[in-house]
């Protein structure tokens, strides 16, 4: 995206252009200091009641940035005793009715660079820094990213619509520099837009797309892994050790903390588009129904030893990739059903205090003998849930 | 024009020039933890408010004895002296004496809930006009002019009625101690002469804490220490969130990262070494609304969260706001009437789950870490010491209930009072809601601060005032910054005070 250079040598560096900013372009707001001991708003102590004059009542001095339009700035600096400086702040392609717009320009601002690590990206900003801040050191990497993922569609969408926005944006910091730091100003205002405009969006759909990819394979792997254990060993020791976490994982990374947390959770499902889900779908099922099939059988052999020994043949008529790999297999029970996960969310207090939702992936249960635990509960719960009964309630007390 | 003077140097490529970078000067912070209450459990509100009382005149009543003995010591009118009585009650018709207690004011505007309630049961019964307003409308001051308030004197004993001109002259609230000599005369009213309160406490040396913390943990006490920078202080930043905010806010943050102005406004700003925020940062956000809003409050009621009643945005800009200025500087954050913290003095500290991007620069809540937070939210009342001088402050509810009960509009005087009563709040818990404590009022003023501020007053003003024993006293009113823009510098090796102000330029 060069349209911003283009933009910058066009409007700003040119210099017929620049001048006739300056002088079409009405907002000039400038910045003017004063120290006045007398000035009528404030400085003084309105002595209303004169019969107590403190004496250690004294003259404070004040000193005033005023922001304002061009065509006021000689009337604004009448107001004061001493000017120490005038600086323009904005410049802007059509008369500013309301100053107060600007505002929306710096939270822009803000928002675009929310990735960028202050501490260490604000020293060619020109900013004070200060080498005593103290801040969490294990932190987690910082909200903004949550809201900007979260906004990244919506936020495509407008762009080209809100050019007009972005050039407006464009000038402040370029200009609220003076010229001996427009090294800084130049390129903060060139650079960063670029980047702004350029990089981001591929980050943030890598980002977006990340867990679900990572998903998608666990738990594909995931399956293979119990319906043949041999094959796919290597990825699923892989996949397990760092996809299995990952789901729980990944959203606790970038949630703040707490309240943030929901956020993601609903954020990181509706990520993937409904193609993406649907494909995911059949393929389970596909899986799922091949994995029946092939379990089949194993389910009647009750034994450890003979699924070893199966495990075993089949390495055996496979491949001789990885043996040592066996052990694995057996420990980890060997089968698991190719089902899909249902999540259970968990919630838990953290090393800070904070509650925490979790998601997790439930302990696999036994495949079989649910029938008549199930009906038991039935029953039981047929009977606890008697509040429909008035009598009841009345029979117990 | 001044720009087109150096218009050249403006229009050039940006030169490659490493530019000087400024580093803040340090803040030394070394905050109390005075005001904050028992967590969970161990917070009760359902003691008696006498306690507070009882307990507050226990403690100011032996300074305001000593003072008061001093004052009148072998004080004599025709030839009678001026004698101690220990009790309200032990006063004797003509005798001339003294005694300590507790003031109560009786005013008849004063704001009554149960008059508001029998009120409110009478005209439902009488006129059926269930819309008719007939609360007490809120006044500004809730003095009456004709003499129709009554002062009283208390204690455990009882009460006495105080009179005469001397009182006249006199700021008295309900809840503040004093000493009164005087006479009681044939209606059985106390006609005052004289009156005594307990003055400033002890002050504590600039840098005592910290030179104490030095000597147990057995290090050298510092004799030289680097020059403090200035501490600012600001109030009523009032985000709202509703269109855009505000610009002041803006430049205030530039200001403070020393990017609104050149080299020496940069090198000024550098000299700032701490922000302290006291109280309103947020416009709407108290958890209780107020009767008015209840009466406005249209529909019916939903439980959880309500997207058309809860507006996330001025807490997010908030946020913005803090962690635009935490990299660069430390803050400290008070609660004021209007932030989301509980309402009932003291309030404790905003909560982190407010701030996401700005509690990275916080001390984790289940640590204990030796260093105070870089970005402390604390409770209000809060004192502290920083570069070495005691601060307390408060988000200005205290100061504002003495107002209404109070002639006169001098805020300076008020709070000059509050110190001299040393009663942060004295209106609580009569007027001003407060936690019922029992055995211990934190509420009441220990150490004499170095600067005492109040935020969110209508207009800038400050002073300083001075003790019986040589304390001398920074009392600064910090007024909203919504209103207007000023920012208060204090110097923390003078204890001098000067003002920013932003602004737009607007005709008319």
């Amino acid at each position: 995206m060069d349209k911003y250079k283009e933009y910058l040598a066009l409007n700003v560096l040119n210099e017929e252009r620049i001048t006739a900013h300056t002088n079409g372009g009405p907002s000039q707001p400038s910045t003017n200091s004063f120290t006045q001991p007398s000035s009528p708003p404030l400085s003084s102590m309105p002595d209303r009641d004169g019969e107590e004059d403190h004496e250690s009542e004294e003259t404070i001095s004040t000193t005033q940035f005023l922001v304002a339009r061009e065509e006021d700035v000689e009337e604004a600096k009448a107001q004061f005793d001493e000017i120490t400086s005038i600086h323009i702040y904005t410049l802007e392609p059509t008369p500013l009715k309301d100053l107060q717009v600007l505002t929306n320009c710096n939270r822009e601002i803000q928002k675009e660079y929310a990735h960028e690590d202050p501490l260490k990206d604000w020293r060619q900003y020109g900013t004070v820094q200060n080498p005593n801040v103290k801040r969490r050191t294990n932190r987690r990497p910082p909200p903004p990213a949550a809201p900007v993922a979260t906004t990244a569609a919506a936020k495509m969408a407008p762009r080209p619509s809100t050019t007009t926005i972005a050039k407006s944006t464009e000038p402040p910091p370029a200009k609220r520099r003076k010229s001996s730091e427009s090294a800084a100003s130049a390129s903060r205002a060139s650079t960063p837009q670029v980047d702004a405009a350029a990089i981001p969006p591929s980050k943030l759909e890598a980002k977006a797309k990340a867990p679900t990819l990572k998903r998608d394979k666990s738990d594909i792997f995931k399956s293979f892994a119990k319906s043949k254990p041999p094959k796919p060993k290597k990825q699923d020791t892989a996949s397990s050790a760092e996809a299995t976490p990952a789901p729980e994982d990944e959203p606790m990374d970038d949630a703040s903390e707490d309240e943030q947390e929901e956020d993601f959770a609903i954020t990181a499902p509706t990520v993937d588009d409904k193609a993406a889900r649907q494909a995911r779908k059949e393929r389970e099922e596909a899986l799922r129904n091949m994995m029946e099939d092939e379990d089949e059988p194993m389910e009647d052999a009750p034994e450890m030893q003979a699924v070893a020994e199966q495990q075993a043949t089949l390495i055996d008529s496979k491949a001789e990739e990885e043996p040592e790999q066996k052990e694995e297999v057996t420990v980890s029970g060997g089968r698991r059903r190719g089902r899909r996960r249902v999540m259970k969310k968990q919630t838990v207090k953290d090393e800070e205090g904070y509650l925490v939702t979790k998601e997790e992936p439930p302990v696999p249960k036994k495949a079989k003998a649910p029938v008549s635990s199930g009906s038991a509960a039935k029953g039981k719960k047929g009977a606890k849930a008697g509040q429909g009964n008035i009598m009841s309630f009345f029979g117990k007390k | 024009m001044a720009v087109a003077d150096n218009a050249e140097s403006l229009l050039q490529r940006p030169s490659d020039n490493a530019f000087p970078i400024l580093d803040r000067v340090p803040s030394s912070y070394n905050p109390l933890s005075t005001f904050i209450l028992p967590k969970g459990e161990d917070r009760h509100y359902t003691q008696q408010f006498a306690d507070m009382y009882f307990a507050r005149l226990a403690r100011v009543k032996p300074a305001v004895e000593q003072i008061a003995e001093e004052a009148w010591e072998g004080f004599e009118i025709a030839g009678e002296t001026a004698r101690r009585v220990d009790r309200v009650l032990d006063v004797r018709q003509g005798e001339l004496c003294w005694v300590v207690g507790t003031v109560y004011m009786e005013m008849p505007l004063k704001p009554n809930i149960l008059d508001d309630l029998s009120k409110e049961v009478y005209t439902r019964y009488t006129t059926k006009l269930k819309s008719l307003d007939i609360r007490t409308p809120d006044r500004e001051k809730y003095t009456s002019p004709g003499g129709k308030d009554e002062t009283m004197l208390e204690d455990e004993s009882g009460r006495l009625r105080l009179t005469g001109q001397h009182l006249q002259s006199q700021m008295l609230v309900t809840g503040c101690i004093i000493a009164a000599m005087g006479t009681e005369n044939a209606d059985g009213a106390f006609e005052v002469i004289d009156t005594r309160i307990a003055d400033l406490p002890r002050q504590p040396e600039r840098w005592e804490r910290d030179d104490e913390a030095l000597a147990i943990a057995g290090k050298a006490v510092k004799k030289q220490r680097p020059e403090s920078g200035k501490v600012a202080i600001i109030s009523g930043l009032e985000i709202s969130g509703d269109t855009a905010d505000n610009l002041y806010l803006d430049l205030l943050t530039e200001y403070l990262l020393g990017e609104v102005s050149s080299s020496p406004g940069t090198s000024d700003a550098a000299q700032i070494s701490r922000l302290v925020i006291a109280g309103n940062s947020l416009a709407h956000a108290s958890p209780i609304p107020t009767r008015d809003e209840l009466a406005t409050r249209k529909g019916g009621k939903k439980y959880g969260y309500d997207a058309s009643t809860y507006n996330p945005t001025p807490t997010e800009h908030l946020d913005d706001f803090l962690a635009a200025l935490l990299p660069s500087i430390p803050i400290t954050l008070l609660p004021g009437t209007s932030d989301p913290a509980n309402v009932a003095l003291p309030q404790q500290p905003l909560h982190h789950a407010l701030f996401p991007h700005s509690r990275e620069y916080a001390n984790r809540p289940t640590e204990e870490e030796a260093s105070p937070s870089w970005f402390d939210s604390v409770t209000n009342p809060w004192e502290g010491d920083v570069d070495g001088w005691r601060f307390l402050g408060t988000g200005g509810q205290p100061i504002d209930d003495v107002y209404k009960y109070v002639a006169g509009e001098d805020r300076l005087d008020m709070m000059e009072h509050l110190l001299r009563w040393r009663c942060n709040a004295p209106t609580a818990p009569d007027t001003l809601w407060c936690y019922p404590f029992q055995m211990q009022d934190p509420l009441l003023i220990k150490d004499c601060p170095h600067v005492y501020f109040v935020g969110n007053q209508p207009r800038f003003e400050t002073r300083v005032i001075d003790g019986p024993a040589g304390q001398l006293v920074r009392i600064i009113a910090v007024p909203k910054f919504r209103e207007t823009g000023v920012l208060v510098l204090v110097d923390a090796e003078t204890l001098g005070v000067e003002c920013v102000q932003f602004g737009t330029f607007d005709r008319g």
